[in-house]
């Protein structure tokens, strides 16, 4: 059987949602009747069903985690970061009442750090968890570094970045994307990731930047040009200012978001261009009218539905980013060996804890 | 090497160690199987150890016990004496596949609605089972001695003295007020009763103090605080499972549906107490009438405001305590020397902040 599979995309997504129904269902049923307890194993089923559906090149993926694993790393996240850090949040109000204005900020300071850190660990360590338990071709992926200096790195990296006004937030992403991914491997093979903040990415990010200043003075021309021109009773200036208020309220929202996904699609199609492993190179295809119509048919889906459409986010964003996915090149299979990696005890906890994603 | 004649059926095959597939036959050897190829035999392997890993691309896929990454995708329709001895695939995890979707159901429903019961009921028992020493080093620990913002004015403090022994305050209660411009009291773990300048501001008689006083001490006495303090944890460790706003919202339901009982209950300690020391509690139902000026009225939301609020409606708790006047002599909580010197106990600048604050 040969390895290459001329004309056919490197990464392919066999499932159906017809196929997916009766897991994504019971799995909610037996969220509900546990309490939420089962999250950690319909987690596991669905990864499950969606790796196994996910062919790269020749094979399918295979999803090795357990509920079990992604329990008790939620359990040990809870006991050794939240217990410590509800005992701190109680501190410092002790000593806002006792009028230690001075000592309760700088605690309040201490436990920002802290969670910013362990914010950082945590989206490492659950990419590292996930990469463990993926496997390919009876091999895994992996990392040796523990994750405790990259968590330094978006600890400082966010800070800085939020600096100037926010203007270094893309350089910070960036900069934390090649830190991550360089520190994995899959096999025997490491993550080689060079991405850079190029013109494309400042660009949309400036733009996104920018646009909310122009709107707030286009707004405040118009209402000095238009605002005259309304004119009725009292009742009826006050009903249609609600309504351009309203307007205006969602516009924004609406305008800034389409920007934040140009910046998000130019920024994912840059980091996972340059990422490259063993004589492999990956590609994003999906440009933002992509994302925009992932985004809104998700939203449609959820308010849809009154929630319940909620069940079918995770797959349909596993199949957009699979779909999207491209890699060129070759993988020398001789040399592709077992990973040597230590492989993690604990799910992805203190992910869960924070709730943040790990791409 | 094992005979051919053997049942066998064609594999693809990982060992877990290179990443190269190997194509050998299964073939039954004896209890297990081994894996053959031309130049090489594998095994033997127990069936016992075989995990089902489902169907993978329309093949059915083995992975092995305590051996990752290695994985066996039958190529074509197995013997039966090879099939009847593959494992039954998994689907929801161990205790289910075993006992069956329905009844696992069934009975995770049983034991979930026990724990809510349990943690309805849990933490009075366990707030009781608190030695009072240990809920008073709690309290203070919370309290502290407030810093510049307790109000000590010394004819005030003999007003609040003369107001709780009227209201017949137990011995061990602590009760102080603290310059906080809101119109709210607090009953911390321990006995600590707090009342804010911002409600001896706004209270137009002395009976309307009494009358949140008297509310206050009911929680004291019920050690409604401790109780809560327990529940609160209980539910957060209990419903941190859920995902983010589920959790949440559940939380925030059960905990205020807890909470609006305690109100309830320390109004009807209030009510006995100021009927006790002869207070009239029309001053404190119109207090409450003002209060609930200034919450949010939605036509026809009131009901459901009524049931997500941490407090009953302060209409409800207005005609609750008007209901309860009776025809007995009353007589002011405080005269009208004590009222100014309690109003005045934060001094002459009582109601701004002396410093800025932080905000959390």
């Amino acid at each position: 059987m040969d390895q290459e599979t001329p004309n056919a995309r490197a990464f392919e997504f066999a499932g159906n949602w017809r196929e997916f129904a009766p897991i994504a269902f019971t799995n909610l049923l037996l969220t509900i009747v546990t309490l939420g307890i089962y999250t950690f194993w319909a987690r596991t089923r669905e990864r499950r069903y969606l790796w196994s559906h996910t062919r790269f090149i020749d094979d399918r993926l295979e999803w090795t985690g357990t509920g079990l694993e992604l329990f008790i790393g939620y359990v040990v996240a809870i006991l050794l970061f939240f217990v410590p850090l509800a005992l701190l949040q109680f501190a410092i109000q002790a000593l806002a009442i006792r009028g230690q204005d001075g000592a309760a900020a700088l605690l309040f300071v201490v436990l920002y750090v802290a969670i910013l850190y362990m914010v950082g660990l945590a989206i490492y360590r659950a990419m590292r968890y996930r990469l463990s338990r993926t496997y390919w071709h009876g091999i895994r992926g992996g990392s040796d570094d523990q994750g405790f200096g990259y968590a330094v790195s978006h600890l400082w990296k966010t800070i800085v970045g939020s600096m100037a006004l926010g203007l270094l937030v893309p350089w910070a992403m960036v900069n934390l994307w090649n830190e991550r991914w360089n520190r994995m491997s899959f096999g025997s093979y490491q993550f080689e990731s060079g991405a850079r903040v190029t013109g494309a990415v400042i660009g949309r990010y400036l733009l996104y930047y920018l646009v909310p200043i122009l709107l707030f003075v286009g707004i405040a021309v118009g209402a000095y040009f238009f605002g005259p021109a309304l004119s009725g009773s009292a009742q009826q200036m006050q009903v249609s200012l609600i309504i351009i208020g309203v307007l205006l309220y969602i516009g924004f929202f609406v305008v800034l978001g389409l920007i934040a996904v140009t910046f998000y699609a130019a920024y994912f199609r840059e980091v996972v261009g340059n990422l490259s492993l063993g004589g492999l190179e990956f590609e994003f295809g999906a440009r933002t009218k992509d994302w925009l119509i992932l985004f809104v048919v998700n939203v449609l889906l959820v308010v849809g539905t009154l929630g319940i459409g909620t069940i079918f986010i995770g797959y349909r964003n596993w199949a957009f980013f699979v779909r999207h996915m491209q890699a060129y090149g070759m993988l020398d299979l001789d040399e592709f060996n077992q990973s040597t990696t230590r492989e993690p005890k604990q799910g992805e906890g203190l992910l869960d804890a924070f709730d943040v994603g790990a791409f | 090497m094992s005979a051919l004649s053997e049942p066998s059926v064609r594999v693809w095959h990982y060992d877990g160690a290179s990443g190269i597939r190997r194509d050998p036959m299964m073939v039954l050897a004896g209890d297990g199987f081994v894996l053959v190829e031309p130049d090489r035999e594998d095994g033997p392997y127990a069936f016992a150890d075989l995990i089902a890993q489902g169907i993978v691309n329309g093949h059915p896929r083995f992975g092995l016990a305590k051996r990752t990454g290695w994985s066996m995708t039958l190529t074509e329709a197995a013997p039966e004496e090879i099939a009847a001895r593959l494992p039954g695939a998994r689907r929801y995890g161990g205790v289910i596949d075993r006992i069956g979707l329905w009844p696992a159901v069934g009975a995770f429903t049983a034991v979930s609605a026990l724990a809510v019961l349990g943690l309805m009921t849990m933490p009075s028992v366990v707030a009781r089972m608190i030695p009072r020493s240990v809920e008073a080093r709690l309290g203070s620990l919370m309290v502290g001695d407030f810093g510049e913002r307790a109000c000590e004015d010394p004819a005030g403090a003999a007003a609040l003295q003369a107001l709780a022994t009227r209201m017949q305050m137990q011995d061990g209660v602590d009760l102080r007020v603290v310059d906080v411009p809101m119109v709210n009291a607090v009953t911390l773990p321990g006995g600590h009763v707090v009342l804010f300048s911002g409600l001896l501001r706004q209270a137009s008689s002395p009976d309307e103090v009494a009358g949140v006083l008297a509310h206050e001490l009911g929680h004291v006495e019920n050690r409604d605080v401790l109780e809560s303090l327990v529940r609160q944890l209980g539910l957060s460790v209990v419903l941190g499972g859920l995902d983010g706003n589920v959790g949440g919202y559940t939380n925030a339901l059960l905990s205020a549906s807890y909470s609006r009982g305690a109100e309830a209950r320390a109004d009807g300690f209030a009510i006995d107490a100021l009927t006790r020391a002869q207070i009239s509690p029309r001053p404190t139902a119109l207090f409450f009438q003002r209060l609930s000026k200034s919450e949010i009225k939605v036509k026809g939301a009131d009901a459901l405001l009524g049931y997500l609020a941490s407090h009953p409606m302060s209409s409800e708790r207005e005609r609750r305590f008007a209901a309860s006047a009776g025809k007995a002599a009353t007589a002011p909580a405080l005269d009208a020397a004590q009222w100014q010197a309690l109003k005045g106990i934060c001094g002459a600048g009582g109601g701004t902040w002396k410093r800025s604050r932080l905000g959390f």
